[in-house]
């Protein structure tokens, strides 16, 4: 069956701002029901820099407050690092898509996109905020399970998936930095780095707490939590089970649907999970762990820069600009450009 | 702790009701024999349609008698049944699925997308089995005469040189397109998709009104609300013989298929869109996912050497047949308008070196013109030597001397129509109008009398609406679709339009109009329902 290369991309986007939305509501919904921020503070200023939005904050914002940042990433749709933008952006892609995707994951996603049209400022109010992203974490869990359940397994599939992983790889770093973000915009959550709450918070965020209680019975500490997250096999949200699957879908490209042009992506796969590898293995990886994190976070941007190049129709030499929701908006600008 | 087997002894009141339903002992008594409306109408209950009065216009269920015929009391009865309360709560549970369904069409501000539907009443238009002969007989007569006239225009000029028709009329409108001078389209079909607009008279004759034959829209909402009408209303439709109109995408693409390139052993269809901001890009993504073809924009093809390709992930592919849903001034920019974005460069060159076909083709927009309308009855004479099925409304010409006279005298009893637009717009209903409205009317016509035709008012037939105040009668039309490959098939039904604003005949979208669901019913239909 044909796949028009933009057609593969808005797959891979869909996939992908409904994980960021999920992994952004997640983590706001846990925080919100332990932290201790209230609106007027700057307990949530650590997300600016978690997402290395300090430049768009501050053309719409002056004060880290609270109600700024949950404004900033919640509620403005025309922000692409926040919330709604995501689902609304997701929804634009699978719109374009109605034409492949089963009905039942455009309806989900319609339908949800519609509640999100009707939330209100209460919605975003301290009181409310953890319930109102737990709704939007379920609206997108029930997207990606209609997803797993009844989308077709072809190479559109294949290119959902990759969107879906890269995104939650992606995450999972950013998820590791949280302590790096809160010290560096100065504002702590509390308690040192060996803090096991904290850590606790981390693998809420991460819905991998019970599963590392499990793994790990006898505590937590920070290396165990990272290699946890980064290394384990097992967790569906660690780095290693991402790269992993990455590794497989794009191996089924190549060798089920003859597409050689994997070849590249693959590679840049390799030097992930070797580089991954090494840093599971440093015994100082709790204090490298910020620059390993930007690092795997690196290796990802170049990666979806050679899959929109090698199967996107996106011209060599594109640079991967601020955020991959920039990356988008200029990718199909210069595919309209081609025409 | 006992095993749980079998059912529930307590059956509830709604088990009960499906068990019943299943063996088809409930639903509404069936009269065996047919009296009177108030013999039909159980005394003791109020039904919907007890104030209902289509007078004086022809009513498509009640006729002019204001009862209705054999095929459709069985119909009426159903509806009947019905208070207006559920019919009200089902409509709007009915619309609210459409809207999260997504059926529906896009309009664009500076800053919001805001999606609304097509508004869609419930009571559906119903048409027998021997209307629908004729209607569809008619339409298959019309399209084959349209094509055939298109050929003879775009080769020999038979009926041009004959002054059958007038040589300026077709030569000189903006829709002739001379670079389709000497193309011979795969089986000289031009029109693949053509949308004929009818209403009805005073006394139920179907008469032609409008040809689409360029890029006709609104087949979706007939498939849709076929679906919203099962969803919503089965007890209304259950055991009734309603001809289906699901398998269009596949009758379409079928159509397609025979007219692509010769020796081409698998074509490539797909379907052309300007994207997802054009307001009926719904419709694009309906016949794109019912054919299971991509849907495709221009910058997803490329032309090569007079072939074009689209850009797939494994490269590029080649495409057969593109069924466009653009216009051909924004087709190839290359050989009509050089700013259109949406188009792609070089795809007439690829059609008429025969390598790719174009559904519809290029330059059918003079066939379809108001002006070539007048002429159409004499075109089906011309060509196929018969009597139209179909008749057209009566038409004055404005760029005839006699016409124009005509029309002048008796602009305040006629409708008055610019010849180039669409969409219903620059329409002048005469007995409607203000008398500074048929003044400046008088004025353009005098200014420019080759851009407007005239036709008296057509006493448009009226079908019953529901409205927050009850069941009412409201003006409707019919659009057929008809497909075209190497022979015609129409869809059973087709669009029905309804004007929703009391007292109007203007049943376009863009302009208070709503659609209805279109049901054909197969002969034997009553026997069958009623047993």
């Amino acid at each position: 069956m044909t796949l028009l290369a933009r057609n593969a991309e808005q797959l891979f986007w869909q996939a992908r701002y409904i994980e960021r939305a999920a992994s952004l509501a997640r983590i706001i919904e846990i925080h919100s029901s332990h932290g201790r921020a209230s609106a007027d503070d700057l307990g949530w200023a650590w997300l600016v820099a978690l997402y290395s939005n300090e430049r768009w904050f501050a053309e719409k914002y002056t004060e880290r407050t609270s109600r700024n940042v949950i404004q900033f990433y919640v509620a403005d749709v025309d922000n692409p690092a926040s919330i709604r933008f995501c689902i609304k952006a997701a929804r634009e892609n699978a719109r374009a898509l109605r034409a492949i995707i089963p009905m039942d994951m455009w309806t989900q996603l319609n339908s949800f996109h519609n509640r999100l049209l009707a939330l209100g400022p209460e919605d975003f109010d301290v009181v409310a905020l953890a319930r109102t992203c737990g709704v939007i974490k379920v609206g997108c869990y029930a997207q990606l399970g209609v997803a797993e359940s009844t989308l077709y397994r072809d190479e559109g599939e294949r290119f959902f998936k990759l969107g879906l992983l890269i995104e939650r790889a992606d995450q999972t770093s950013r998820l590791l930095d949280v302590k790096f973000a809160q010290l560096a915009s100065g504002r702590d959550s509390g308690g040192t780095i060996a803090d096991t709450t904290f850590w606790a918070l981390i693998l809420r965020s991460a819905a991998a707490y019970q599963a590392f209680r499990r793994h790990e019975p006898r505590g937590a500490d920070p290396g165990k939590v990272a290699r946890f997250l980064l290394a384990n096999a097992s967790q569906p949200r660690s780095f290693a089970y991402c790269l992993d699957n990455i590794q497989t879908v794009l191996e089924g490209l190549r060798r089920q649907y003859g597409l050689r042009q994997a070849r590249g992506s693959l590679e840049l796969v390799d030097t992930l999970i070797n580089g991954l590898g090494t840093a599971a293995d440093d015994r100082d990886l709790v204090v490298r762990l910020h620059d390993v994190n930007d690092w795997l976070q690196q290796r990802l941007i170049e990666l979806t820069a050679e899959l929109s190049q090698a199967f996107f129709g996106l011209e060599p030499k594109q640079t991967e600009p601020a955020t991959p929701a920039q990356t988008q908006s200029q990718t199909q600008t210069q595919t309209q450009t081609l025409s | 702790m006992a095993l749980i087997t079998g059912s529930n002894p307590v059956a509830s009141e709604s088990d009960r009701r499906l068990a019943v339903n299943r063996h088809g002992e409930t639903g509404e008594p069936v009269a065996k024999t047919l009296g009177t409306l108030t013999a039909l109408k159980d005394p003791r209950q109020a039904g919907p349609f007890d104030g209902y009065d289509p007078k004086p216009y022809y009513c498509e269920l009640l006729g002019t008698d204001r009862q209705p015929g054999k095929a459709l009391v069985a119909v009426w009865q159903r509806l009947q049944a019905l208070d207006v309360p559920t019919l009200l709560r089902r409509a709007a549970d009915a619309e609210r699925e459409l809207f999260n369904l997504g059926i529906t069409f896009t309009v664009y501000s500076d800053k919001d997308a805001i999606d609304r539907i097509l508004p869609f009443d419930v009571i559906p238009r119903v048409i027998t089995a021997a209307e629908w002969g004729v209607v569809e007989a008619g339409v298959i007569q019309r399209v084959r005469a349209l094509n055939m006239f298109l050929w003879d225009i775009y080769h020999e000029r038979h009926i041009l040189k004959d002054g059958t028709v007038p040589a300026a009329l077709v030569l000189d409108n903006r829709n002739y397109r001379p670079e389709m001078i000497g193309f011979d389209p795969p089986h000289g079909t031009y029109i693949h998709i053509n949308g004929t607009d009818l209403v009805r008279d005073g006394k139920g004759v179907f008469h032609v009104l409008e040809d689409n034959g360029r890029s006709p829209s609104g087949v979706s909402y007939v498939v849709e609300n076929r679906h919203m009408m099962q969803r919503a209303f089965p007890d209304l439709m259950q055991g009734l013989r309603v001809r289906p109109v699901s398998d269009y995408g596949e009758r379409l693409l079928g159509k397609l298929i025979d007219v692509a390139p010769a020796g081409v052993a698998q074509p490539s269809v797909v379907l052309l869109s300007p994207g997802v901001y054009n307001s009926a890009y719904f419709e694009h993504i309906f016949l794109a996912r019912e054919m299971g073809v991509p849907l495709v924009e221009g910058r997803d093809l490329v032309v090569e050497h007079d072939h074009v390709f689209m850009r797939t992930v494994a490269g590029l592919a080649p495409v057969d047949v593109i069924y466009r849903r653009i216009n051909d001034d924004f087709l190839d920019p290359e050989a009509f308008n050089p700013d259109s974005k949406l188009g792609v460069a070089g795809l007439m060159r690829a059609s008429k070196a025969g390598h790719v076909t174009l559904a519809n083709a290029v330059g059918t927009g003079v066939a379809d013109d108001k002006a070539v309308y007048a002429y159409v009855p004499r075109i089906i004479e011309y060509y196929l030597n018969e009597k139209p099925i179909l008749p057209n409304v009566e038409t004055y010409i404005c760029g005839e001397p006699e016409g124009l006279a005509f029309t002048l005298k008796n602009v305040e009893t006629l409708v008055v129509k610019p010849v180039g637009e669409s969409g219903g717009y620059g329409i002048v209903v005469g007995p409607k109008a203000t008398r500074a409205e048929l003044d400046a009317v008088r004025a353009e016509i005098t200014a420019n009398p080759a851009n407007f035709i005239s036709q008296p008012m057509v006493a448009l037939s009226v079908c019953p609406t529901l409205t927050p105040n009850g069941v009412v009668p409201r003006h409707v039309d019919l659009r057929p679709y008809a497909v075209t490959g190497k022979d015609t098939w129409v869809l059973p039904g087709g669009l029905t339009r309804v004007a929703l604003k009391e007292g109007s005949i203007i049943v376009n979208s863009s302009q208070g109009g709503g659609t209805k669901d279109t049901w054909v019913l197969e002969d034997g239909t009553i026997e069958e329902c009623g047993t």
